[in-house]
């Protein structure tokens, strides 16, 4: 699609986390979301803190998902750099491509290997069910840290249950945070959803983001709206403030500056914004 | 160690392809008497995935609502044989996924099962308590298909109309009759595996491509039109699969199913069964 508004010169906000799509020069592609690679490095600092503070050192990890876009990038680094620069060693590494025909295999290497924490980046809704159905059979214990908003859906808590998912955490671009509640509820009232997750958020401050866009524009000419949007630099407002840190301002690339992911938490069969914690919606509970 | 870590693979095939045989009998059968090849085959499985759930939420067991799914689907089958066949099997999968977003939403939907995520111990070995209900339930039903197949006298009637349709008219029976029981049962038998397969899998429109292919390698595995050659064709799948993992990593799951395919098209163009069971 980017390639397509790129063509028909045409601005495009996306939620993707995936680094190739601002790594191609093109001009109308803009980038909310913090990247898949930068993610990984923030996550990784995020969680080893977190482990560090419950006194559960991360010395082993695991890396399970699928191959597809935004997945690859976050675990390239990890594998490559990231967890050998911290001392901690990878004793899973499985990657498919969906979908998955049987997750008995990895829940097996899981219990085996026993990590500190396993880095989980199934975006396929039926492959994600049965490697958590499978985690559970098998008693796997380790702590699980997401990647992606697509862990932290209501289908989750609807076909797994609550108990199973708590403390279940995962890195996403957005969430609702501490000051959002007014917009959490009008969305839950008029949708009938029970609760607000990053896409709806993302979209939400989009739309406000391209208002913003044609007001400096005084235009709504799609190319006038580019190059407002390239210099557009909002630190308040419900654009700016769906995102975190609260600025929106985007580099040559069409990366937002400074993006920043947050941990969310399921607790209670609900998910909550936990770090960082000046946004945090809820304390974290680290697994048990 | 290594022999428990073996025997778990063994096992887990096992039980994974118990499911995709009875999902590939269904298809075997109709190709073995119609001579269609249903590429809808896997969306009425979806149906039956989406039928259980209904069940389950209104409180009947799936394993129960799996086998609720077959009179339903036997007339489905029945109905679409004489009134729609052709607009189904001239159909591409993507319209009737469309259709099925339209109704049923795309969202995906699971039914929570206590057993999903239990397993029974035997020695070092788990077994899901969801996969071995399902396996057992798909023995049972194809051993009752092969019991109405060689034991009754529509089943006679049926396997003659395979054999040769116009040779069985010459004897009074009806063959149209006979195609329609053929769809009718293939259509009522995925179902009720999609049923099975919903105890542990969830459930979304799109579910029937991630095994379409599997079933037509099976049904060819075993030979076409072969309803044993489907069963085995099936438990080869699931073993194949659970053991590649054994060689290969994950990616490459699906690649031992081909090359064991492959190998076998090579060595035995018929199939499996092709010489001894063409046919039903």
């Amino acid at each position: 699609m980017t390639e397509v508004a790129e063509r028909l010169q045409v601005p495009w906000l996306t939620l993707s986390y995936a680094d190739s799509i601002t790594e191609r020069g093109f001009k109308y592609t803009f980038q909310t979301s913090p990247v898949s690679s930068v993610q990984a490095e923030q996550a990784l600092e995020l969680v080893t803190e977190l482990a560090k503070k419950n006194n559960r050192p991360i010395k082993k990890a695991a890396i399970v998902g699928d191959n597809t876009a935004a997945t690859v990038f976050f675990f390239k680094p990890l594998r490559e750099k990231l967890l050998a620069a911290k001392g901690i060693e990878l004793v899973v590494d499985e990657v498919w491509t969906p979908p998955l025909a049987d997750a008995t295999a990895i829940a097996q290497k899981l219990r085996a290997t026993q990590p500190d924490i396993v880095f989980y980046g199934a975006t396929n809704f039926p492959d994600s069910i049965q490697v958590l159905q499978k985690v559970k059979e098998f008693s796997v214990k380790a702590p699980i840290q997401g990647v992606g908003a697509w862990l932290v859906t209501p289908e989750y808590v609807k076909t797994l249950g609550k108990e199973m998912l708590d403390s279940i955490q995962t890195v996403v671009a957005t969430h609702p945070m501490k000051g959002q509640e007014e917009i959490v509820k009008r969305f839950t009232q008029r949708t009938g959803e029970p609760f607000m997750t990053q896409d709806p958020l993302c979209t939400y401050g989009h739309v406000w983001l391209i208002k913003e866009a044609i007001e400096q524009a005084k235009s709504a000419d799609p190319k006038a709206i580019r190059d407002a949007l390239a210099k557009i630099d909002v630190t308040s407002g419900p654009a700016a403030t769906s995102f975190y840190p609260n600025r929106i301002k985007f580099d040559e690339r069409g990366r937002r500056v400074g993006a920043t992911p947050l941990i969310v938490q399921w607790q209670g069969g609900e998910p909550f914004t936990v770090v960082p914690t000046a946004v945090a919606t809820r304390p974290v509970a680290w697994h048990k | 160690m290594v022999v428990a870590e073996l025997a778990q693979y063994v096992a887990t095939g096992l039980l994974v392809g118990g499911v995709y045989a009875l999902m590939s009998i269904g298809l075997a059968l109709i190709f073995g008497v119609m001579r269609v090849v249903n590429f809808a085959q896997g969306d009425f499985m979806m149906l039956g995935m989406y039928l259980t759930y209904f069940y389950a939420l209104a409180g009947v067991d799936p394993l129960l609502g799996a086998l609720l799914t077959i009179p339903p689907f036997f007339v489905l089958g029945w109905i679409v044989h004489r009134g729609l066949l052709a607009r189904v099997t001239g159909g591409g999968d993507p319209q009737r996924q469309m259709d099925a977003q339209l109704i049923l939403t795309p969202t995906p939907r699971g039914i929570r099962t206590a057993y999903a995520t239990q397993a029974f111990t035997v020695g070092p070995i788990l077994l899901n308590e969801a996969r071995s209900y399902a396996f057992a339930m798909a023995l049972v039903l194809a051993a009752a298909l092969w019991l109405f197949l060689t034991r009754t006298d529509a089943g006679r009637a049926l396997r003659a109309a395979a054999d040769d349709p116009e040779a069985a008219s010459y004897q009074g029976i009806d063959v149209r009759a006979m195609h329609g029981l053929a769809f009718g049962a293939g259509i009522a038998l995925v179902a009720a595996a999609g049923g099975l397969l919903a105890t542990y899998y969830p459930i979304e429109p799109s579910v029937a491509v991630n095994f379409i292919v599997l079933m037509f390698v099976a049904v060819v595995l075993g030979g076409l039109g072969s309803i044993p050659g489907a069963f085995v064709g099936g438990l080869v799948i699931g073993l194949v699969q659970s053991l590649t993992l054994l060689a290969l990593p994950f990616q490459l799951q699906n690649t031992g199913v081909f090359i064991v395919f492959l190998l076998v098209l090579y060595l035995r163009p018929q199939g499996l069964f092709g010489r001894r069971a063409r046919t039903v």
